[in-house]
């Protein structure tokens, strides 16, 4: 059982939750992530670790709710128990100095990608973060990607925060401006699809992280396919970071795709009960 | 060897074993049929997850316990991988001593009453019966009788917690709690070790629970097993997965001083064929593990699973069998199984594909898929496959498949599941670059101690065979007890 | 300064110098030496279907001899061939991944087959993974005979046509001379869409050790007299079709290269005289190639080639006859 030690809103949809497991703490980089299953009758959904305390012991991970297991998730308060929280798991990200670092994180994306800003800074790169939302609400963590990157920069739908535009518009200003050794992207997969094909345009090796659907985590079943360079690999052994120009977009979009009708059934039977508040 | 054959003629001997020999004459015994197991009815069976078995009753026991020979040279005891003394606990089983039977198949068994339902006797201990080699009738019904006394025995609510020895205080670290891992936490507590079983999932039983279905083994009787042996002291810990959560140095400083990786063949193979990764194709690890493990075919609980009315399994193992009845009881309306070679040569147990075939499974041997296609939205409808003959044998034995031309035709399929087999799990082997591993991915061990490249780890199980059986597993762990024992007491004397 | 720019399938090559698949071109870094010594494109070696059956026998016979390793319930050792043969495959696909990303010669893909079953997904990935184009060596042994010559010329077109249908890469026909009708079974793969031929394909041949009376093999590489076949047909068929022709066997120095290509050749084919010479002599090759163009004043390949094919719509038995007779009535 694992508990949970703190909560935060960053909006009515994201949620950061501070929990104990000492030893993942521990053995946690940046890129990793966990498997967490709130009690009995849960499923197993993959979820990044924004961050670790080793000395206190803490993994932090910032949740958005969009169906019935991250609602319930994020409705547990502090003092609440997860029932089971595996990791970590994945490979770590890669960490190098390479010179200029173009991280562009859109939406909740924005989570996993401060772990991996904080560790390509501190390696010496010189960080520019773009931060994608649909709306002024929606940008979150914007203070400390501040503290972990030379510039950033922000990019809402709307425009009520930030520049109007996409993230690929603020992308492509960076990098029509000055030379990009290497670029980080993470978001939905829509948006790094997009974002993937702007980089290889300009031969900026990018890696993407990719959020397949996953059932153990562990390398076992293989719900988490996807075909990098036409080759299948799994997302949760072989990844989640792989090559951004050799990733199949349209084939990850296809299989997310998998399970729609019935997690809307269920997210809307959900809903029925426990109306979101807050 | 001429221990065990001393061993095996001194129990013959005992009074009471001769007595029971001479209660009945030879040709009485072998002139009873062999019994015949209960089964589920396939019209009602094949729509819900009850065990199809249904576990001989106590005088069919005593009866079929009574066609024993308890032969002087007891060949059963040869077929069986892991050496069970076979004659004492069928006549035990005769003699109405069903817990003692019990006590004598744990003597070499770790889980007779999983062994009772999923080993192959039929290619085992049951083929080189005396009734099968010499007799050419139905051999003793081995199997059956195992369960019935390790189902006996548990409940009667008398089951026997192994009595553990001396703790002497050194930790013992059992990577993976599937059959093998479990096999070799048992007699390393019954050693006296304080030994912690570490799973990566959230529940113990590794392929017991999450492979093998509720009908074939229902995972309440793993449990039991699990709880003995809770109770002989051993410490279970969930969502571990070591090489990741732990690694072994910091398991050798917590003070582990001896491994067993007992992590599995988890690995799915797929067959790389066009239009494999569009939605509803999924491995059969994934389809058992969303329903057996996760529940998923139960609305109270939150995993789906995708499961259609036009089921297609490729492949022709004992998982092929349990994911394609998996997808009948889950309300296919055609659930077929799609095997590249004929029926004799298909690896499922034949108890299985008898049992599937009454449940309505189609079976379309000599088939194989080329390509899938999908919908608009990416879902799978739609199967081409080929018709195969048979050629040469390989080195296996097995006849080779070789597609006949302009034979393609199409199946209309919403859900396909792909069972061609599993490799070893790759993460421990990629933590310890130390680690000796075969071309396979398995990792090398001496085949009697179980020892690896690495003098304080152990392995065995799939990990070490590549997929095999449980009974296998159960083995391994036993051998590897044994090694890790001996090379313990040597490292200690050392220091 | 000689420009020996050469077109080949619609592809566009340096030199009319193409490595022919073989050993020679089995791995990255073979094709990257090849590249380095001046040739003008790659035939990767064939994928044989027989070859992965091999590997997975190996495999399984080893797998035998551990005690330990797979058993017979194994659904895995039901299925090792395919894993095997996928392993083999992506190694394949590798190959051609890395020349395409590495390397700028051109390179083609070949498949020996003798059916047409179970290459469709192959040759899609082929083309996926890079592969200008594709060599099909359609290998029906017209040493059997089981076969009508009307059926085994059908089998070639079925196989082309179900190959060509997957794919948009262009697609060359390797094949022997043993046919009946050898013109009419070219153009009709013409006709079928093929966008090469490669004449010829090399059997090995046996020979006979008389001490010890029993058959062997004859040796593996070509001979420079090889080319004589070949290049009689490259002058026969040069102009009456339309598709380009590789000249293979017997090419070994630049005077071959010259001649078939004096015949109607687009490119030629080398193997044999690398091994034997290794792969320096490329550059020998193109250097007497360059050196004769600049002494007849050919500025371009085009400028000679063809030059000695036979005429569209000359007889080809009268040619050949009056040939014969010329020869021998020259004979004192």
């Amino acid at each position: 059982m694992y508990k949970i030690l703190e909560k935060e809103i960053f909006s009515e949809n994201v949620i950061k939750l501070v929990i104990e497991a000492p030893e993942i703490s521990r053995s946690r980089k940046p890129g990793h992530f966990v498997i967490v299953r709130i009690d009995e009758k849960g499923e197993r959904i993959p979820l990044t670790i924004a961050g670790a305390d080793e000395k206190k012991g803490t993994i932090t991970l910032i949740i958005q709710r969009v169906g019935v297991t991250t609602c319930k998730l994020t409705d547990l308060k502090p003092g609440d128990y997860i029932r089971d929280v595996a990791g970590p798991l994945g490979k770590a990200t890669h960490i190098e100095k390479v010179g200029t670092v173009l991280c562009a994180g859109g939406g909740v994306g924005v989570a996993p990608l401060l772990p991996i800003v904080e560790g390509f800074k501190k390696v010496g790169n010189h960080i520019v973060t773009v931060i994608a939302a649909r709306s002024k609400d929606r940008v979150i963590l914007e203070e400390q990607m501040r503290q972990n990157s030379d510039e950033v920069i922000i990019m809402t739908d709307d425009g009520s925060y930030g520049n109007k535009g996409l993230v690929t518009h603020g992308m492509e200003e960076v990098i029509k401006r000055e030379k990009v050794d290497m670029s980080v992207i993470i978001g939905p997969a829509v948006m790094m699809k997009f974002a993937s094909q702007l980089t290889k345009k300009y031969n900026i090796p990018t890696v993407a992280s990719l959020n397949t659907i996953m059932v153990d985590g562990t390398g076992m079943c293989g719900a988490c396919r996807c075909s990098v360079d036409g080759k299948t690999r799994f997302v949760c052994v072989d990844g989640p970071e792989f090559d951004a120009h050799s990733v199949d977009f349209d084939e990850m979009l296809q299989r997310l795709g998998a399970y729609k009708e019935k997690e809307l059934e269920a997210y809307l039977k959900y809903l029925k009960i426990r109306p979101l508040d807050e | 060897m001429n221990d065990i054959k001393d061993f095996l003629k001194e129990e013959r001997n005992q009074e009471w074993r001769v007595e029971l020999k001479k209660s009945m004459k030879a040709k009485e015994r072998t002139g009873r049929v062999r019994g015949h197991m209960p089964e589920a009815d396939p019209k009602t069976r094949n729509k819900n997850s009850q065990e199809v078995n249904l576990g001989l009753e106590l005088q069919q026991a005593v009866s079929e316990a009574g066609r024993c020979l308890d032969c002087v040279n007891p060949t059963c005891i040869d077929g069986c991988p892991v050496g069970i003394n076979i004659p004492k606990f069928i006549k035990q089983i005769e003699a109405r001593d069903f817990n003692g039977a019990a006590t004598t198949l744990k003597e070499t068994n770790a889980l007779p009453a999983v062994c009772g339902r999923v080993c192959p006797q039929e290619k085992q201990c049951e083929a080189t019966c005396f009734y099968s080699v010499s007799l050419k009738k139905d051999p003793v019904a081995i199997g059956h009788l195992e369960r019935f006394a390790a189902d006996y025995e548990r409940d009667s609510g008398n089951m026997s917690v192994p009595v553990v020895g001396k703790p002497n205080g050194i930790k013992i670290a059992i990577i993976g709690s599937g059959p093998a891992g479990l096999a070799c936490a048992g007699d390393m507590a019954k050693s006296g070790y304080d030994v912690t079983v570490f799973e990566a999932l959230h529940e113990f039983g590794g392929v017991l629970k999450y492979g093998i279905p509720e009908f074939r083994l229902p995972n309440e009787i793993v449990d039991v097993e699990i709880d003995i042996m809770k109770k002989m002291g051993v410490k279970f810990r969930k969502n571990y997965i070591i090489g990741k959560t732990l690694t072994f140095d910091d398991l050798r400083e917590q003070g582990f001083k001896a491994f067993f990786v007992g992590s599995g063949a988890g690995n799915p193979s797929f067959m790389n064929i066009p239009g494999e990764n569009y939605n509803n194709i999924f491995s059969s690890n994934e389809y058992l593990t969303r329903v057996n493990l996760m529940n998923a075919a139960n609305n109270e609980f939150d995993t789906p699973v995708i499961s259609g009315k036009y089921v297609a399994v490729i492949g022709g193992g004992n998982t092929a069998m349990d994911s394609v009845r998996t997808a009948k009881r889950l309300g296919a309306e055609r659930a077929m199984i799609i095997y590249r070679r004929s029926m004799e040569e298909m690896p499922a147990r034949v108890e299985e594909v008898k049992h599937a075939i009454e449940e309505e499974i189609e079976i379309m041997n000599l088939h194989n898929p080329v390509e899938y296609f999908a919908d608009e939205k990416g879902r799978v409808n739609k199967m081409r496959v080929q018709k195969m003959m048979l050629g040469e044998p390989d080195s296996s034995g097995r006849r080779r498949p070789i597609p006949i031309e302009n034979s393609e035709f199409d199946i209309e399929v919403d859900t396909v599941i792909v069972s061609v087999g599993v490799s070893p799990n790759p993460l421990i082997p990629s933590v310890l670059p130390d680690l000796k591993i075969s071309k396979w991915g398995t990792i090398e061990v001496n085949p009697e101690t179980m020892q690896s490249s690495v003098d304080d780890i152990f392995a065995g199980g799939d990990i070490v065979r590549g997929g095999a059986t449980v009974i296998l597993a159960l083995g391994d762990g036993r051998l590897a007890a044994a090694g890790m024992h001996k090379y313990v007491s040597e490292k200690v004397k050392v220091n | 300064m000689a420009d020996l720019t050469t077109k080949y399938m619609g592809l566009t090559l340096r030199n009319p110098i193409v490595i022919a698949s073989s050993g020679l071109t089995d791995s990255f870094g073979k094709i990257a030496e090849l590249e380095r010594n001046g040739a003008g494109a790659i035939v990767l070696k064939s994928l044989f279907e027989e070859q992965i059956i091999l590997e997975a026998e190996q495999n399984l016979r080893e797998a035998r001899k551990n005690s330990l390793i797979y058993d017979e319930f194994s659904e895995t050792l039901d299925y090792i061939d395919v894993h095997i043969r996928e392993k083999e495959l992506g190694k394949y696909f590798d190959i051609i991944k890395q020349v395409k990303k590495d390397l700028t010669i051109p390179i083609i893909a070949s498949i020996n087959c003798v059916s047409d079953i179970g290459w469709t997904g192959f040759v899609k990935k082929i083309e996926k993974a890079g592969a200008d184009a594709l060599e099909l060596n359609i290998f029906i042994m017209p040493f059997g005979f089981d076969y009508n010559c009307d059926e085994i010329e059908q089998k070639y077109y079925k196989i082309f046509r179900k190959v060509k249908q997957e794919i948009n890469i262009p697609v060359a026909v390797k094949i022997s001379p043993y046919f009946t009708n050898l013109g009419k079974v070219i153009m009709n793969l013409e006709t079928e869409g093929a966008n090469g031929v490669v004449l010829f394909n090399r059997f090995a041949s046996p020979d006979i050790d008389i001490e010890n009376i029993k058959v062997t093999t004859a040796e593996v590489f070509s001979n420079p007299a090889e080319i004589n076949n070949s290049l009689r047909w490259v002058a026969i068929l040069a102009n009456r079709l339309k598709i380009d022709i590789a000249a293979s066997s017997g090419v070994h120095d630049g005077k071959a290269v010259i001649k078939q290509i004096l015949a109607g050749a687009s490119v030629v084919q080398i193997a044999s005289v690398l091994y034997k010479k290794g792969t320096g002599h490329i550059t020998e090759m193109l250097k007497y190639l360059e050196s004769w163009m600049d002494k007849k004043g050919f500025n371009y390949v085009d400028q000679f080639r063809g030059k000695l094919s036979q005429e569209k719509y000359s007889h080809l038995d009268v040619y050949e006859r009056l040939q014969f007779m010329k020869y021998f009535s020259d004979i004192k």
